[in-house]
């Protein structure tokens, strides 16, 4: 495997978990690389959640492998996570310990170094430690998790849609942290439904559908593939085969005088040529959001198994 | 579209943090586990201690009306035989009758199961046991030691009992050899721990709650009629010896004292359940 222990922090090969009949997770080639932030993406039930708790070493591959900072994630489990922070889906808490408590539990569990920067982060996402855990609320018991992950200062951070529940400014704060993680050295594998999310904390972007990874993009690529969706009404009739196979153009429907269809900015100017050779009545073209652009590269794609 | 996970990267800082070799001290997940279960432990002993106290406050009226005893003589003899009557005219017999027969195994049990059941199943299907497996500790070490938890914490519930049974011998006059008691009590923890190690391995193979609590408590049932019918069917005889009641109270420690060989056979049982805990948790998937 190129790379390395030494360059990546996460690195999966074929990584495959059947529960019974069902496939939760196939053949899954994933790298985060240190530095880096991770945005893992898919509608619910995609497979996220699986793939974090194999690299997390709660559930045994069925085939394939998942090395975490050069160990085995099935195998080495409890030596891995001496450099890993986790967060999962709901993270569950000890109700009646308050933060505080949570935190000294957790230093005890990780080797006894003291509280370490649980009192900086749970000051800068505005949390309580001394509030026992069944008075949070849902926001409050994501920051106690991510306090509880990110307070030793692991070099790893696997986070299952840790903000799901924050208010915006906590959303800004995770955001810092996680760009002071990444600027030290550190890596990030964090999960989401919603590209939102992870859109401005993400360097690049997994995309799982059904259990397969469909795409993995640099964040900076995507802007440069995203669609417009441009309508044009037409003096005369034009003929379908006139937009046909310009490339790039997506979901073309032509009917009469009008014309509708979605291009990446790279087809813009093609289109226009080929518009120019009618006499144009009106024209619309409007930049659709990051979320549309993914839902029409990868949201219909037929899903289910080989 | 193919995953590029080949492409050239942004180029990492160097910064590395490594830390491999942290973990926790020995013994520090027993800790957080009796500590996490210090309020229901604080609940058993004292209601365990109150109900003994109640049992003893009772001996003096009990004493003084011998008729109770050919009440007790004239049930069948497979009744007398499952609630392991004896002789309630005497501070021995009155205790085993009232206490070390049924009720305090049964509740002893009771508290052992539920806390085995609830150390390794209950926090998995909670989730909470991920506060745990997120950290440097291994799988191994989380079953040894809530095992272990499980097992200490019976210890302190039997310890409330013999105190509280101790306390009543000064208060009412139920004169029982200490010797006795304490002999008692140990075989009365090996038996809540059996069935308590029982229920953490349970949990530790399938993550089920409700099995960990029914096939400790079936098991129970079973393990009591086996040694309480056994000297009157036949059949049973060779298979008593296997009842954990028969460990127990077979040779009525608290008129005998120390059974040795029993003790070796229920602190071996509890070891055989751990290793059976470790080897099947090691091997599967957490629930959740």
């Amino acid at each position: 495997m190129t790379g390395g222990a030494a360059e990546v922090a996460v690195a999966t090969t074929g990584l495959t978990k059947r529960f019974g009949r069902t496939t939760a997770l196939q053949d899954v080639d994933l790298a985060v690389r240190r530095g880096e932030v991770l945005g893992y993406l898919g509608p619910n039930g995609a497979g996220k959640t699986t793939t974090l708790r194999l690299l997390m070493g709660f559930l045994r591959p069925t085939s394939g492998s998942a090395r975490v900072l050069g160990l085995d994630a099935w195998r080495d489990a409890a030596r891995v996570h001496a450099d890993v922070g986790y967060v999962g889906g709901e993270p569950a808490l000890h109700d009646r310990l308050t933060g505080r408590e949570h935190v000294r539990a957790t230093a005890r569990l990780r080797g006894g170094d003291g509280p370490g920067r649980a009192p900086e982060l749970a000051g800068r996402l505005d949390l309580d430690l001394d509030r026992p855990a069944r008075e949070l609320s849902k926001g409050n018991r994501q920051k106690l998790a991510l306090v509880l992950a990110m307070m030793s200062d692991p070099p790893l951070l696997v986070l299952d849609e840790p903000t799901s529940g924050f208010d915006p400014l906590a959303q800004q704060e995770f955001q810092a942290l996680l760009r002071a993680h990444t600027a030290t050295g550190g890596a990030a594998l964090l999960s989401s439904h919603v590209l939102g999310e992870v859109q401005r904390s993400a360097d690049r972007i997994g995309v799982l559908r059904a259990g397969r990874l469909v795409a993995v993009e640099a964040m900076e690529d995507l802007p440069a593939r995203s669609l417009h969706r441009v309508r044009a009404r037409f003096e005369d009739e034009v003929p379908a085969g006139d937009f046909a196979g310009l490339p790039g153009l997506r979901d073309v429907v032509v009917s009469g005088t009008a014309l509708s269809c979605s291009a990446p900015a790279s087809a813009l100017d093609a289109l226009c040529r080929r518009m120019a050779t009618h006499r144009l009545a009106d024209l619309e073209c409007t930049e659709a959001d990051l979320e549309e652009t993914f839902l029409a590269y990868y949201g219909t794609e037929r899903a289910g198994a080989a | 579209m193919l995953p590029d996970v080949l492409d050239p990267a942004p180029s990492p800082p160097d910064a590395v943090r490594p830390r491999a070799g942290r973990s926790a001290r020995p013994g520090e997940v027993l800790r957080q586990s009796l500590r996490l279960q210090r309020r229901s432990l604080l609940a058993w002993c004292a209601g365990l201690a109150a109900m003994v106290v109640l049992y003893g406050s009772l001996w003096p009226s009990i004493r003084d009306e011998p008729s109770i005893t050919d009440v007790m003589d004239q049930l069948p003899e497979v009744l007398r035989s499952l609630l392991a009557t004896a002789d309630m005219s005497t501070p021995v017999g009155y205790v085993q009758a009232e206490l070390m027969g049924l009720t305090g195994p049964l509740l002893v049990i009771l508290f052992a199961v539920l806390a085995g059941a609830a150390g390794i199943a209950g926090e998995e299907d909670r989730r909470s046991i991920d506060l745990l497996l997120a950290n440097p500790v291994s799988r191994t070490r989380v079953v040894v030691e809530r095992t272990a938890a499980t097992v200490v914490a019976t210890a302190v519930v039997v310890t409330a009992l013999g105190v509280a049974l101790a306390a009543g011998g000064v208060l009412f006059g139920l004169d029982l050899p200490l010797a006795h008691v304490l002999a008692a009590m140990l075989h009365l923890w090996l038996l809540g721990a059996v069935f308590g190690a029982l229920a953490a391995a349970v949990g530790a193979a399938t993550g089920s709650v409700a099995l960990a609590r029914a096939v400790p408590a079936a098991t129970a049932v079973l393990a009591y009629l086996v040694n309480g019918l056994a000297p009157l069917v036949g059949w049973l005889e060779p298979v008593r010896d296997l009842s954990p009641f028969a460990q127990y109270q077979g040779h009525v420690p608290l008129a005998s004292g120390v059974s040795w060989p029993a003790v070796a056979v229920s602190a071996g049982t509890v070891l055989v359940l751990g290793v059976v805990a470790v080897s099947t948790f090691r091997r599967r998937d957490l629930r959740g």
